[in-house]
């Protein structure tokens, strides 16, 4: 009897084992990831899962559009690539994380689907690498397609190749800021959102955690003298927040401190770097050690 | 490392384990230096809630690091080569681990290819896992719509999906009515004797078990209690029930004359926990227990009661419990596979 079974004999029922080409560890994360990826934008889901992600990406990128028109008729560029419209950009991903980042993380801790990922061929880092790459791609759609869109339509108008190039000059910027936003907030909407399964609150703690920081960066700013101002107090009032932690660092590397959202952080401009290297590390430090305690439990 | 496709080795243990010890932080002892093996074919792991058995299955598959000890599956170890082992491995967890809001086709085939399964044998080995549980028509629902029982064959057939060589199934009948204890027991021994597939079940019901599993593990307070083929050991242990209204004492005589021992049916400890048993308030056994050798002893118990005119009640062949099973220390098949 045991030797039968040992052998494996293939009975009439119909069951067939699978002795073909297994993927690697590297393939696994990316279809996990991928399957993450779609589940960001709603996609794979219900029709009610697609409606933030779809509702967000055509509000964002409805400035682009009016851009445009604009300079379609004429007009010049109504923003810079490195800021788009900051604050529509900071609400609107603020409320694209505080939805997703739960779909993607509170989902299997409420459902308790961890320890089918965990019992499979995947090393314990690789769930919330995976779920980090996903929704650092959703964002990098949702930021950097708008900018894409903006030079789109204005090079469309745009007369001669030096137009052309000073545009790509300008967009590649831009483009940069873009992918920093997209690490650090998916990184940072990832950890509030893996707290806890219970979707409404993880939803809140990323939610209140962007909003309240964003205001609290802003009223310094204003209470210091505002963006225009060179004391010390309205250089580092923008380290409170994320967004303006982030528009530091833009400022610092030469972007335009009169279009962003905080005031030149001048010789503060390394504080900015330092501290947004620390807030991702962070970020992702307890995202694995959150992993980390799940894969045990 | 060796290759994944490497044979387990025919007629090896699928699991050994050498004074596995895991103490949590707290010293609390799950594990006690338990050294047991699995052989192939569907073994029954049980023992009492708290007893190691989920400790045990996530040492196993390389989740929980042993304080001490070594373990092995499928001749890999555990420490070691834990993503070649899950590979090997199906692993059906105790408790509730399914979204709500995805079918159960969606979702088996993502945990196909979180197997490691090509995206179209994913799709294909997730319908047929599906179909093999019993879920081929409703595959399409979503899985909040789904009964209990129909959930836990969902965790079956996630269990199932990567083609695994071992399968580690904890409480597989947790939740369900009789009829769905009876349906999700006999799939798993059709999985175990049919699909070639070596099965460990953990279970807190001695009872349940003891229907599909050719060997059995005990384990108490993280240690070893016994470990025995079930089907060796039951086959020479049946009895026959013989339940007369009075001469009980004279037929005991009468069975010895013709070379059956037959012993006196001690009191039930707990009154009315077994059947049948012939106990009525009084203390007074009625029951006589035959060994039974075969088809000659009822033969030879229908003689005996017919020479000495006796009320015959009942007469039913049963089975030893695995709780006695386990009680019975002088028993030969330990030193086998202990």
């Amino acid at each position: 009897m045991s030797e039968v079974r040992a052998a494996g004999v293939i009975h009439d029922l119909g069951y067939r084992g699978y002795d073909g080409p297994r993927l690697g560890r590297a393939q696994i994360v990316r279809a996990l990831t991928w399957h993450s990826f779609r589940s960001a934008f709603g996609l794979g889901r219900g029709l009610k899962g697609k409606i933030v992600p779809v509702l967000t990406f055509i509000a964002i990128c409805l400035p682009a559009v009016v851009n445009a028109v604009v300079v379609a008729r004429g007009g010049t560029r109504l923003f810079g690539y490195d800021v788009y419209v900051p604050t529509l950009r900071v609400a609107l991903v603020t409320v694209f994380i505080a939805a997703q980042a739960p779909e993607l993380v509170s989902r299997d801790l409420r459902s308790r689907v961890l320890p089918l990922y965990f019992c499979r061929p995947l090393r314990r880092g690789d769930y919330p690498l995976a779920k980090f790459g996903a929704l650092t791609g959703a964002l990098l759609i949702l930021i950097e397609v708008p900018l894409l869109i903006t030079y789109l339509g204005t090079i469309a108008s745009a007369k001669g190749g030096s137009a052309i190039w000073a545009q790509t000059r300008a967009l590649i910027p831009g483009l940069g800021v873009g992918l920093m936003w997209a690490v650090l907030f998916s990184a940072l909407g990832l950890v509030l959102a893996c707290l806890t399964g219970r979707r409404a609150y993880s939803t809140g703690i990323v939610a209140i955690t962007c909003i309240l920081t964003f205001f609290l960066a802003l009223l310094l700013t204003a209470a210091e003298g505002g963006m225009t101002a060179t004391a010390t107090g309205a250089r580092i009032a923008g380290l409170f927040s994320p967004f303006t932690i982030l528009d530091g660092v833009r400022v610092w590397l030469g972007g335009d401190p009169q279009t962003g959202l905080v005031a030149d952080p001048g010789r503060y401009g390394p504080l900015y770097g330092v501290l947004a290297v620390l807030l991702l590390a962070a970020c992702l430090g307890g995202l694995a050690a959150r992993y980390r305690k799940a894969s045990q439990a | 490392m060796p290759p994944i496709e490497a044979s387990p080795g025919t007629g090896t243990a699928v699991i050994e384990t050498a004074g596995l010890t895991k103490v949590y932080p707290g010293a609390v002892t799950a594990l006690d230096g338990l050294t047991v093996s699995f052989a192939p074919g569907v073994t029954g792991l049980v023992g009492a809630n708290g007893a190691g058995k989920s400790t045990l299955i996530k040492i196993l598959l390389g989740l929980a690091v042993p304080t001490s000890g070594h373990a092995r599956v499928l001749g890999r170890d555990c420490a070691t080569s834990g993503e070649a082992i899950r590979t090997l491995l199906g692993y059906m967890p105790e408790h509730d681990c399914l979204p709500p809001d995805v079918t159960a086709t969606e979702f088996v085939t993502h945990l196909g290819r979180v197997s490691g399964l090509p995206p179209t044998v994913a799709k294909e080995r997730a319908a047929e896992s599906l179909r093999h549980v019993g879920l081929h028509e409703e595959r399409y629902r979503l899985i909040g719509t789904y009964s209990t029982g129909m959930k836990q064959r969902v965790k079956l057939a996630q269990a199932l999906v990567g083609a695994p060589r071992l399968m580690l199934l904890d409480e597989p009948t947790n939740g369900l009515d009789p009829a769905g204890r009876t349906a999700m027991l006999e799939l798993i021994g059709r999985i175990g004797t049919e699909f070639g597939i070596s099965i460990v079940v953990a279970s807190h019901l001695l009872g349940e078990i003891e229907r599909i599993c050719d060997h059995l593990v005990a384990i108490d307070g993280g240690r070893l209690l016994r470990a025995a083929s079930i089907t060796s050991f039951t086959q020479a242990s049946q009895v026959l029930a013989v339940e007369v209204e009075e001469g009980l004492a004279r037929l005991q005589a009468e069975l010895a004359a013709h070379g059956l021992a037959a012993a006196i049916q001690r009191p039930a400890q707990n009154g009315g926990a077994q059947p049948g048993s012939g106990q009525y308030g009084s203390g007074q056994s009625r029951t006589l227990l035959v060994p039974l050798r075969g088809d000659d002893t009822y033969d030879v118990v229908r003689d005996c009661v017919a020479a000495l005119a006796l009320p015959l009640c009942r007469l039913e062949q049963r089975r030893h419990q695995v709780e006695e099973l386990f009680r019975d220390d002088d028993d030969e098949e330990e030193a086998r596979y202990a």
